[in-house]
């Protein structure tokens, strides 16, 4: 086998090795960390109806939530394994659904606020790299300040409070545009600054002398060599833009009304759902393994210094 | 702004910063001032209730009344010091927890390197809110919890810093010589090392504390924060949210002294890094 | 014949000119509403809110908004002399949403079930007090007592009938076949619930409107959606009446109050809360009226009974006698001087729920008086918990609208459901007095033993209670004829949403 090809390999295999270290360990943190919050859903029952203690011994009996930890842990790893995500404690309806009912409302808002996020995160600094002088560069400074210092959900009642009641333009709840907006600006903010230093530091090296040398005027030369080395970058901090985007998509859902993720995800803390909970907090873990994961091997693919053997 | 000489024999050597910095170092002093001097410059007591609620400000009530009748002003006037007070700890926390913990697993080998760096990936793998909701959740909630969990989260940003600078130092021939002269690892890492990786542990402090006090906001918005009579920027804004409409400067107010002084704080985090480090790729955190 | 057309001419033209006053109901439009939440489609097992199981499966009585039982599947009943027999006349002809005709072995079916499967709930306690049920023919429908048991007709306005043929009668019903106005078409759960028009409803012409929509995500402020449009009606917190009237929604206001009061820790006191005349300082310093202003604004009323005026078992004697009525801050001070408690060595540990506006402010009471105040704050799950663990001295709570007014006394029982919220109280007389009360058919003999009660709540100082105040709604203007009942229900035989009609 050729010796490259190889190394890559064998890199790329310690990686899935580390990434399913991680997974596993996430699964296992999860279930005992959940346990240990004080309460459980018989809990929440009890407020809202008035259970007795023996009512509450019978429903945990049912709920198999009087048995060991370790029992309820190799239960219900069997059964994620066997591809069953189990039921919600507090609804009796299977995870899966309710999962399937959430998951389109939050991808679609993350989806719309990574694209604006993207195309103005890489379009500002693009901008202002061909135009130096103008107005490109004090936007980018604006985008990456207005990211830092302001809290999104201030934001975001202010916006609810303009456009829905004032002006009528949005229903106030269930709407995606102004949240997918505010993460979209928040996400180009990150990016913007980041890309626009790179961007100039690439412009003193070398390889862009030769390109100037060679006759390229301004605008081939970022489009062509700076603009794709700077791409590099936001594949290497995909992993914290897809961090930041839950984050930010989580306290979106909670001020607009969104039915996602992190409404689910909120309630069923606040409701102490166990299987809801782990459900969620594993998997969205999974997802954001395998995304680092793979941009790992993308950046190993596409920069062979980084094949650290 | 003329460039302040930085060859002063014998002297101290001033470096060059922007306006924008002098503003910055400005507006951070006066919050530090204020989060000292704040007992003795509230007008009303910040935890008493009032009959008056949502006031627009006026002569008694200098930036008016929140919706229990309390003085936004003197509130706000506290509440930095506590919201000072919270994000350090908690970037403090981080700092240890990330920083020097990262060095000693460093120093005792290669094992417990993987442990501590396998536990810094498992908690950037999990949704940070989540993963702090969950935490405070489960542990009492109030103070203490907040800013263990802001800690926790937090740290994998200063391991990672640490773990670069050692390995980086480690390659330097003033370490080798330090080997060779008998120093342990330990030692070495904590005597010879650690001087060096001061100066990208504050610059990463004074880039994480500004997100720890957002990151505070955010949790009491969600319920989960401090207790609601405390008057951290955070727990104003949750508090005063609600109201936007009756009294917009009940939620301006903490919004605006939040801004500036996490906008500051980014400033000169953003100076310090330059300072220490131009030339080196910031790690991707 | 002049006279006559003259008659008829002069109303016709009386008839134009008259304003709609007495507009017709339009047929047509989806309800969009914004009030309760669902745990379970097995309404069964419903230990929630239980406004809107109501609007798809309906019960023998329903709580009109003075309080009081109606028959809603039940024409009408007799109980025997000795309180020990019920006996409900089945309204006949009423169709499950299936097609079939209800009948009384229906009924009897649904309480069996609930009496064997459901294992906690509201109706739990009163079927520990049946001693069975029976169906002698398809109008009548017989329950045996084992004792008088007064709150029964109140508590069975959630006794559910269902269809025995709804999917998954024998476990967990997912598909709950009722008699109700509307059809339970979906549900996702902290979504929606959705259903349609049943077209063979028993009231005739009802309802008026095609569908019916539920939003039920837990939305802490619902006023931005009503006054955009997105909901016909919601509820609403108190703080919001006034800007929502200002956009035009009408506001209307539950039966039933929900009550704040001061609880101390009763099962395990510590010193110096063990001491009643303590208690009775921190009473005295407690401003009630400052504090349900801060907590309901001005709908907020002070009282000393956890009923108020209006409600039949609220006495206004006991409220005018109340000691506390006003703050008295310097005997409160006084109070603690003679019992040798200095404040200034005692922490008092509160614990509070994240949403309660009384907890600060009676938290910085308790400073004034130069106590320590150590307030933790808790979310709704977590609050409960920590009260059942007694290590606490105070808690400020609320507590809301009930069917009955047993079921506000029986959290005060010695082996009561979820007694945290008032310390844990076992007071054996206090059973006593609450057992006899629910024992008597005769509604006044019930009456004089739960204040006698309640007396000695007020003489231990158990809790304090600070006020009052209403569930409130919004309603927007094209809405008509919703009307709130006396607690959270959507639908009962004199109101709801039956009744309700959109402009088209």
């Amino acid at each position: 086998m050729n010796p490259r090809l190889a190394r890559l390999l064998g890199s790329i295999g310690l990686d899935l090795l580390r990434s399913l270290a991680i997974a596993a360990g996430i699964v296992v943190f999860t279930f005992f960390v959940i346990r240990m919050i004080p309460g459980d859903v018989v809990d929440l029952r009890g407020i809202e109806g008035s259970l007795t203690y023996s009512q509450q011994t019978a429903m945990r009996e049912e709920l198999g939530l009087n048995k060991g930890w370790l029992e309820q842990f190799w239960l219900w790893l069997g059964m994620i394994l066997s591809g069953d995500l189990g039921t919600s404690a507090r609804y009796s309806t299977p995870i899966a659904d309710l999962l399937a009912t959430v998951i389109p409302s939050t991808l679609a808002l993350g989806t719309a606020a990574l694209s604006i996020g993207l195309v103005l995160g890489i379009g500002l600094p693009t901008l202002a790299c061909l135009y130096p002088r103008s107005i490109f560069v004090a936007l980018v400074e604006f985008i990456t300040i207005w990211s830092i210092t302001i809290p999104t959900f201030s934001i975001g009642i202010l916006c609810v409070i303009v456009f829905a009641v004032w002006l009528g333009w949005i229903p106030a709840i269930g709407n995606f545009t102004v949240p997918a907006l505010i993460l979209g600006l928040d996400i180009a903010g990150t990016l913007a600054k980041m890309l626009h230093e790179d961007m100039t530091d690439i412009q003193t090296a070398d390889f862009i002398r030769t390109a100037r040398a060679k006759g390229l005027n301004r605008a081939q030369i970022v489009l062509r060599h700076i603009l794709p080395n700077a791409l590099t970058t936001v594949v290497a901090l995909i992993g914290l833009i897809l961090a930041s985007v839950l984050t930010g998509a989580l306290t979106m859902e909670v001020v607009f009304g969104l039915p996602g993720l992190g409404t689910l995800a909120l309630q069923a803390i606040k409701g102490r759902d166990y299987p809801v909970v782990q459900a969620i907090i594993i998997w969205l873990g999974l997802a954001v393994v395998v995304a680092n994961f793979i941009t790992d091997m993308v950046q190993k693919l596409v920069d062979p210094r980084l094949r650290n053997l | 702004m003329p460039a302040v000489s930085t060859s002063r024999a014998g002297g101290l050597s001033l470096p060059r910063w922007s306006r924008l910095t002098y503003i910055a170092v400005f507006i951070v002093a006066i919050a530090l001032f204020v989060s000292v001097a704040g007992p003795l410059l509230v007008t009303h007591d910040p935890y008493m209730f009032g009959a008056s609620m949502n006031e627009p400000p006026n002569a008694e009530h200098i930036l008016g009344t929140d919706d229990q009748g309390q003085d936004v002003y003197s509130r706000l006037v506290t509440g930095t010091g506590l919201s000072l007070l919270y994000g350090a700890s908690a970037a403090l926390v981080a700092l240890f927890l990330g920083g020097l913990v990262a060095l000693l697993a460093m120093a005792l080998g290669k094992v417990a390197e993987g442990i501590l760096f396998g536990l810094v990936d498992l908690i950037r793998a999990m949704p940070g809110i989540l993963f702090a909701l969950a935490f405070i959740v489960a542990f009492e909630p109030g103070v203490e919890s907040v800013i263990l969990a802001l800690g926790i989260s937090f740290a994998p940003n200063f391991a990672l810093i640490t773990r670069a600078t050692y390995l980086q130092q480690m390659a330097r021939p003033y370490t080798s010589a330090a080997k060779v002269l008998g120093a342990s690892r330990i030692r070495t890492a904590f005597v010879h090392i650690l001087p060096n990786v001061a100066g990208a542990l504050i610059t990463q402090f004074a880039i994480v504390l500004p997100r720890c006090i957002v990151s505070e906001s955010v949790l009491s918005f969600l319920g989960l924060g401090v207790s609601p009579e405390t008057p951290t920027w955070g727990r104003m804004i949750a508090s005063a949210t609600p109201y936007t409409e009756d009294a917009p400067h009940a939620v301006i107010a903490p919004i605006i002294a939040l801004s500036l002084v996490t906008f500051s704080l980014a400033i000169i985090g953003n100076e310090l890094r330059t300072r220490f480090d131009p030339s080196r790729r910031r790690i991707a955190l | 014949m002049r006279r006559t057309l003259l008659s008829l001419a002069a109303a016709f033209a009386i008839s134009i000119f008259t304003p709609a006053f007495a507009q017709e109901p339009e047929y047509g439009g989806t309800l969009k509403l914004q009030w309760g939440t669902l745990d379970t489609a097995d309404f069964h097992r419903h230990t929630g809110t239980i406004s809107l199981p109501h609007v798809f499966a309906e019960t023998l009585t329903s709580i009109s908004k003075d309080g009081s039982p109606k028959g809603l599947l039940a024409e009408s009943w007799t109980i025997s002399d000795d309180g020990l027999t019920y006996t409900f006349n089945i309204r006949q002809g009423v169709k499950f949403h299936n097609g079939r005709v209800m009948t009384a072995e229906d009924v009897k079916k649904n309480f069996e079930r609930i009496q064997r499967e459901v294992k906690g709930g509201w109706l739990t306690s009163a079927m520990e007090q049946v001693e069975s049920f029976s169906a002698p023919d398809e109008k009548t429908f017989v329950v045996k007592l084992k004792a008088p048991f007064a709150p029964f007709l109140n508590l069975i306005a959630e006794g559910w009938i269902l269809a025995p043929e709804s999917p998954g009668w024998d476990s967990n019903i997912t598909q709950p076949i009722g008699t109700g106005p509307f059809t339970f078409d979906s549900w996702t759960p902290q979504l929606a619930i959705k259903g349609k028009k049943f077209a063979d409803y028993w009231m005739e012409g009802k309802p008026y409107v095609d569908a019916i929509e539920f939003d039920v995500r837990e939305i802490a402020d619902t006023s931005l959606a009503l006054r955009a449009g997105d909901y016909h009606a919601a509820d609403i917190p108190l703080s919001k009446i006034e800007s929502l009237k200002a956009d035009g929604i009408a506001i209307d206001f539950s039966g039933d109050t929900s009550w704040n009061f001061l609880s101390f820790n009763n099962r395990k006191p510590r010193p110096p809360f063990d001491n009643v005349r303590v208690r009775e300082a921190i009473a005295y310093a407690i401003d009630k009226a400052a504090i349900m202003k801060i907590a309901a604004g001005e709908y907020g009323v002070t009282g000393n009974q956890m009923v108020t005026e209006g409600n039949f078992f609220f006495d206004p004697e006991m409220a005018a006698h109340d000691k506390h009525a006003k703050p008295d801050f310097e005997r409160a001070k006084a109070i603690l001087a003679e019992e040798g408690v200095n404040p200034g060595d005692t922490t008092v540990y509160m614990i509070s729920e994240l949403n309660n506006r009384t907890a600060a402010p009676i938290a910085q009471i308790l400073r004034q008086l130069g106590f320590k105040v150590d307030n933790k704050p808790f979310d709704d799950l977590g609050f409960q918990r920590a009260l059942s663990e007694y290590d606490w001295d105070v808690f400020p709570g609320g507590s809301g609208p009930r069917n009955d007014i047993f079921l506000r006394y029986v959290r005060m029982m010695s082996d009561g459901p979820n007694p945290g919220l008032w310390g844990g109280i076992q007071d054996p007389e206090f059973d006593k007095l609450v057992k006899a009360a629910i024992s008597t058919v005769d509604q006044n003999e019930s009456r004089a033993l739960y204040l006698k009660a309640w007396q000695r709540v007020l003489d231990n100082y158990y809790t304090v209670v600070l006020g009052h105040a209403p569930g409130a709604y919004g309603i927007r203007p094209e809405v008509h004829d919703l009307t709130i009942g006396f607690n959270t229900s959507a639908h009962r035989v004199d109101g709801g949403v039956a009744f309700t009609w959109i402009d088209q």
